[in-house]
């Protein structure tokens, strides 16, 4: 005896159309994830130094901070304030509250902007340890703004002694 | 050489205190080329400016005026520096756009120096958020009350003094 077999079984799905939609959905939205990440910005804080390119070409002592932020994505410019704070006698202080400052990408699609002008005047002679901190915000192309925070890690010490401020 | 033609040559040297003794300096040495300026601005709503190392684009659109700056000989202008926002009042916008001048050769000065000893790293335009003749460069956009303060503390004077006579 022949086998029949209903044509409304063969053709009925075996999983829900709604749930195939919502699996491709899923897919789609996990593949522009994991290909577009959001992006990341991070502030680059370098230690505090002593400042030997003004001391030869103007005889000033100073202290200089350099300050980077790099981005995953293309940024239009990043906004911060530095400080650099000084041991004395065991204790932190900060000897140096730098005006907030702008620094535009170094091209219009890069996703780096570099610090300048951040140096304070000190006094050569005696040692002293310093540690640079800045903190603020990165405009990412489009609009996004992300926050960022940095620091120079551990004091270090200089031949150069910034008056508190 | 006198001490302003050095701080054309200064750039990522100018310290906080050069750069707002020199927009003061820009500010009372420039008064009438800068009101001069300013009327032309308002006639034409576009004026192009140079200083230092630096050439200024400013663009007058529904009553605020922006710029944009590059270095003499490049091709591409930055993005848009600095903006203001006018009253349509002229007697008030002249002397609101002189501040704007000289804030604008302060940030072109500091970041398009003339070319001298000091070499410029690598980077882009730089310069400090709040504009000097707002409380928020005081306040480092904090309380204006504290930057009410901190403007009647800020003594530049001496810097100011080898602007005027050296």
């Amino acid at each position: 005896m022949p086998i029949t077999i209903s044509k409304s079984i063969l053709l009925a799905p075996k999983v829900p159309s709604i749930a195939v939609v919502g699996l491709m959905l899923a897919q789609f939205v996990i593949f522009n994830i994991v290909n577009n990440p959001e992006p990341t910005c991070t502030l680059k804080v370098e230690r505090p130094h002593h400042f030997t390119s003004i001391k030869e070409r103007q005889g000033i002592d100073a202290i200089k901070l350099n300050i980077t932020s790099e981005c995953t994505a293309p940024q239009e410019y990043t906004v911060i304030t530095a400080q650099i704070q000084m041991l004395e006698n065991n204790r932190e202080i900060t000897v140096s509250n730098f005006i907030s400052r702008k620094a535009a990408a170094i091209s219009k699609s890069s996703g780096k902007a570099v610090f300048k002008n951040l140096f304070t005047k000190c006094e050569f002679g005696d040692e002293s340890s310093y540690r640079g901190s800045a903190k603020g915000y990165v405009r990412i192309k489009g609009g996004k703004e992300i926050r960022v925070e940095g620091n120079s890690g551990k004091y270090e010490a200089e031949n150069c002694v910034i008056g508190a401020q | 050489m006198s001490y302003f033609e050095e701080c054309l040559r200064l750039g990522e040297w100018l310290s906080e205190a050069d750069r707002r003794a020199l927009y003061r300096y820009l500010l009372e040495s420039n008064k009438e080329n800068y009101k001069a300026q300013a009327n032309l601005l308002l006639e034409n709503s576009s004026l192009n400016r140079r200083i230092a190392n630096g050439e200024v684009i400013y663009t007058l659109q529904s009553n605020q005026v922006t710029y944009k700056a590059r270095k003499i000989g490049s091709v591409e202008f930055s993005s848009e520096m600095r903006k203001m926002q006018l009253m349509g009042i002229q007697l008030i916008d002249t002397q609101r756009l002189r501040k704007f001048f000289a804030q604008s050769d302060v940030d072109v000065i500091q970041n398009f120096p003339l070319p001298g000893e000091n070499q410029e790293s690598e980077g882009g335009i730089c310069v400090d958020t709040y504009p000097y003749y707002t409380l928020a460069y005081y306040a480092n956009g904090g309380n204006p009350i504290k930057g009410i303060i901190k403007k009647l503390r800020t003594n530049d004077k001496d810097i100011l003094t080898k602007l005027r006579t050296l």
